[in-house]
């Protein structure tokens, strides 16, 4: 009995307290009301800023492993890592892993390997285009004579990405496959990619606009009426030679280079 | 036996490998074509692949995402491969199962999958299993029950030869120790149905007893009678003599048969017609007066009423069945999707059944072609089952989002498509870019190669149209009417003196192979940058005419084959491509035919969010899409969007 009558009156205070609330509430000026909002927007906004602010420098913080289908990213990645040797087959989804450099010095970073084949490439590029911080570009160097063209277009279609124009990433060329002979040298390789990007230039803002109005990549890669350079670019660009694979099979690889640019970062 | 055996993540990235003795060439070159040809491309219905002279047998192992894959000689039929596959999937994540739960990429590197022991158990218990199960030997006569009867009881009372044959038949049957089952039967179902009438027909005359025996079995046909087998057709009764055939049409004499006088002289020759059109003997002149009359209606509403019957039975088999399915989930399904909502379930075959079947139908609704649609459901399904879904997401929302990126997948073109820098790689070489324009009747070829040839002007290029339709009426002036507009457009000056656009054309009538190779050398002499080949339009099942196209292109080699079809056309589109491609590959002499490599989607607008047919051109061929056309002037020519295609598919 003293329970419920407990409880009873519980419940009556309650209301009367919400009832009380809300006669204050209608009796203070209005200045005070609109002084407790303004607050509330205020703090509201600052969260949003910082969150806005936080997230993208927290966000940038992923290193992309792309290029053509074999390439040899994959076993860069594994190679980078670990320091070992797998076989490895065409990557169907996406890896990533985390990256601590050697030197003390580096940071650690968030390594993603990017399937090459041409029909993932663009979704998960999509989906970490966002988040990069560096670029690395693998180029199978035995066989570039013949696919240049095919490595430029890729090259052309993530630098004039416009989020990707904005943040400006490093940009790190890999001429991977050093050790098979045929493998061309990274300034050899630099200047036909300078030159097919020139001519890429042209025929990609000639190209088509898709079928509902939107004409991709507005961005100008380098400067108008000059040839185009790497040099031009916002991003700071490194080529550099690597073998992911060794001399020997079981060798250590030379990714030094690449190892040196990472924790340059 | 097995040639190889690989378990790799999705990731690329080989947890362990078998290479079967004496096999000296590595297995990375097949298992990539795989995973290109069958994964990528969607394909993933059947699991089975063929590659050279290997055939292989794939796992998609989709919560722990990997893949096992099996190879061996094509010639060889292994029975136990695809339980063997079964098997080793399982014992692999059962024995690696903490492993394979951590999260990342590193998983895969930092630990050992030892796995040859196991693996090679497993292999020897499939190859025993397969090899036990020889089939059952035969029972020799003396175990057989037809021993044990005596001869008397199985001799027919009535026809004396009869009994004589049965009586044979066994001393054959007797001689012979290891009968197949089928004698044994057929020696049963003798005895059976000797027995009956041997019961019935004491007494009767031969024509009586034939009159009977039709009677009965015409009875038995009715009313689907048992298992009185109609006795063995009695040797026919060799009665008068033989009598002469007689024909339908019998009583003519041979002067009657020769019809060439009536029809008379007129060959074929689209040439002459033009004075003897009156003569042509399926126009009847004065016909066509009044009003048309309609189309026959009586058969297509008979086809009509059995379609209907058929799909109301079907559509109350499938109430039945999903009525079924609601009952049973009830108490289960509840539980289920709580724990769907924590995110720790996985996706099986049943759970997504009702969700494909949702899509499937959504997406023949948006004018996908039928078969690509279920196979496209069953590949996504494959992808996704075992998979362990995430938090707060339902099965509907995964399976939507794995078939839009599949769709996505699928229309991204798998090579680069860059014409403008194709043609300026051929300018640099000296030699003529060759576009070839192919398809059925009225897609839009002439129409869309001018759109076409007005964009190469724009950009710079000079461009020479090859009129290779010579049977269409007009085909040649179209042409010319274009030319004329392009030039009038591009006035002589701004291309250094020298017209944008010419016309290479001989008339009416010729070879359209012919044509083309004098127009691609004519370009050649007179320094053209590209040259367009127009030809007829052309029903996929003409044969003679896809001879004529496949003669066409394996003559002259041109640099791009594109492929005209419009965006209206459905389940037509499949059978079109597929009959296209088989007649390039059939008639070319070379072993690396010429197919069809890229597509032109026209008509584009003319549909408004039905865009299904995008989907099964791209997945038919696994060609690109190069251009879109989106109307009848000049400027209506796209490039495909991907993703703004696939949002419009699987928007409601």
């Amino acid at each position: 009995m003293d329970e419920k009558i407990h409880l009873d009156l519980q419940d009556f205070s309650e209301e009367q307290f919400m009832e009380s609330f809300l006669k204050e509430i209608q009796s203070e000026e209005a200045v005070f009301i609109l002084g407790i909002f303004l607050a509330l927007a205020l703090v509201v906004l600052t969260v949003v800023f910082f969150g806005n602010f936080w997230g993208s420098s927290k966000a940038r913080n992923a290193v992309l492993l792309l290029g053509l289908c074999d390439s040899g990213k994959t076993l860069l990645f594994t190679r980078l890592l670990l320091g070992k040797f797998v076989r490895t087959q065409t990557s169907i989804t996406e890896s990533s892993a985390t990256y601590k450099s050697k030197d003390d010095r580096g940071g650690s970073w968030t390594l993603i390997d990017v399937p090459g084949h041409e029909s993932l490439r663009v979704q998960i590029v999509e989906k970490h285009k966002a988040v990069a911080r560096a670029v690395v570009f693998v180029v199978d160097s035995s066989i570039f004579q013949k696919d240049v063209r095919d490595v430029a277009e890729f090259l052309y279609s993530i630098l004039t990405d416009n989020i990707v124009a904005k943040n400006a990433p490093t940009l790190v060329v890999a001429c991977n496959k050093q050790d098979i002979s045929m493998a061309k040298s990274a300034k050899l390789i630099q200047q036909q990619l300078e030159k097919e990007m020139n001519t890429l230039r042209l025929t990609r803002s000639a190209a088509l606009s898709s079928q509902d109005g939107a004409v991709g990549g507005s961005v100008y890669l380098g400067k108008k009426g000059k040839d185009f350079e790497f040099s031009q670019l916002p991003n700071r660009v490194e080529f550099i030679e690597c073998s992911a694979r060794g001399s020997k099979d079981d060798g250590g690889a030379d990714i030094d280079a690449i190892e040196k640019c990472l924790a340059k970062l | 036996m097995l040639d190889f055996f690989s378990i790799f993540s999705k990731g690329g990235i080989v947890l362990w490998c078998f290479q079967g003795a004496g096999v000296s060439e590595s297995f990375t070159g097949p298992v990539n074509a795989l995973i290109r040809s069958v994964i990528l491309q969607e394909r993933s219905g059947n699991n089975s692949f063929t590659h050279n002279a290997l055939s292989l047998k794939y796992k998609l192992d989709n919560e722990f995402e990997l893949v096992f894959v099996v190879g061996f000689q094509k010639i060889l039929t292994l029975t136990y491969v695809d339980k063997f596959i079964d098997d080793v999937q399982l014992h692999f994540r059962d024995r690696y199962k903490n492993e394979l739960e951590q999260r990342g990429a590193l998983k895969f590197l930092l630990n050992n999958f030892e796995f040859g022991d196991d693996f090679h158990r497993l292999l020897r218990e499939a190859e025993v299993s397969s090899k036990a199960k020889a089939p059952a030997s035969m029972r020799n006569f003396n175990e057989s029950e037809k021993s044990k009867k005596t001869v008397k009881s199985m001799i027919e009372t009535k026809d004396g030869d009869k009994s004589k044959e049965q009586g044979g038949k066994k001393s054959k049957n007797a001689k012979k120790e290891a009968e197949s089952g089928g004698d044994q039967a057929k020696a049963a179902s003798q005895t059976a149905s000797k027995k009956a009438v041997e019961n019935g027909n004491e007494g009767l005359t031969q024509e009586e007893i034939i009159e009977r025996n039709r009677a009965k079995f015409i009875s038995k046909q009715l009313g689907g009678g048992k298992a009185e087998k109609p006795s063995k057709s009695p040797k026919p009764q060799k009665p008068k003599g033989k009598v002469n055939r007689v024909w339908d049409m019998s009583g003519k004499s041979i002067g009657e048969l020769d019809y060439s006088g009536t029809n008379g002289n007129n060959s074929s020759d689209a040439q002459n017609q033009d004075p003897d059109a009156t003569a042509e003997p399926l126009i009847q002149v004065d016909s066509m007066k009044g009003d048309l009359r309609g189309v026959d209606y009586e058969s297509s509403d008979d086809d009509d009423d059995d379609e209907d019957e058929v799909v109301q039975e079907e559509e109350r088999v499938v109430v039945a069945n999903t009525k079924k399915g609601a009952k049973k989930g009830g108490f289960g399904g509840m539980f289920g999707m709580l724990k769907g909502l924590v995110g720790s379930k996985n996706l099986t075959q049943e759970d997504m059944e009702p969700v494909l079947e949702k899509m499937r139908d959504h997406l023949i609704a948006k004018n996908v072609a039928a078969e690509i649609s279920s196979q496209l459901c069953n590949s996504v399904a494959k992808k996704l089952e075992g998979k362990v879904m995430g938090t707060f997401t339902t099965v509907a929302s995964t399976v939507k989002q794995a078939l839009q990126d599949s769709l996505v997948q699928i229309l991204q073109p798998k090579r680069r498509v860059d014409i403008l820098r194709d043609v300026l790689e051929a300018r640099s070489q000296r030699k003529p870019f060759v576009i070839t324009f192919c398809g059925v009747n009225g897609v839009g070829k002439s129409t869309n190669l001018a759109k076409i040839s007005y964009w190469l002007i724009e950009n710079g290029f000079t461009v020479l149209i090859a009129a290779c339709d010579t049977f269409r009426a007009g085909a040649v002036e179209q042409l010319r009417t274009h030319q004329r507009r392009l030039n009038s457009l591009h006035p002589l000056e701004k291309h250094g003196g020298q017209p944008a656009v010419q016309l290479f054309e001989k008339g009416y009538g010729k070879d359209a192979a012919g044509i083309a190779m004098e127009a691609i050398a004519f370009a050649r002499n007179q320094v053209f940058d590209v040259v367009l080949i127009d030809t007829a339009g052309r029903m996929q099942d003409n044969g003679p005419l896809m001879t004529a196209l496949a003669k066409l292109i394996a003559v002259n080699t041109p640099d791009l084959v594109l492929f005209v079809g419009e965006a209206l056309v459905g389940n037509e589109a499949v059978d079109q491509l597929v009959k296209f491609n088989q007649a390039l590959a059939d008639h070319s002499k070379t072993d690396k035919p010429r197919l069809i490599d890229g597509i032109v989607l026209t008509k584009f607008d003319t549909i408004d969010d039905k865009v299904g047919a995008a989907i099964s051109m791209t997945y038919i061929t696994g060609q690109p899409i190069v251009f879109v056309g989106t109307g009848q002037t000049y400027s209506d020519l796209r490039s495909l969007n991907a993703r703004a295609v696939v949002s419009a598919l699987m928007k409601a």
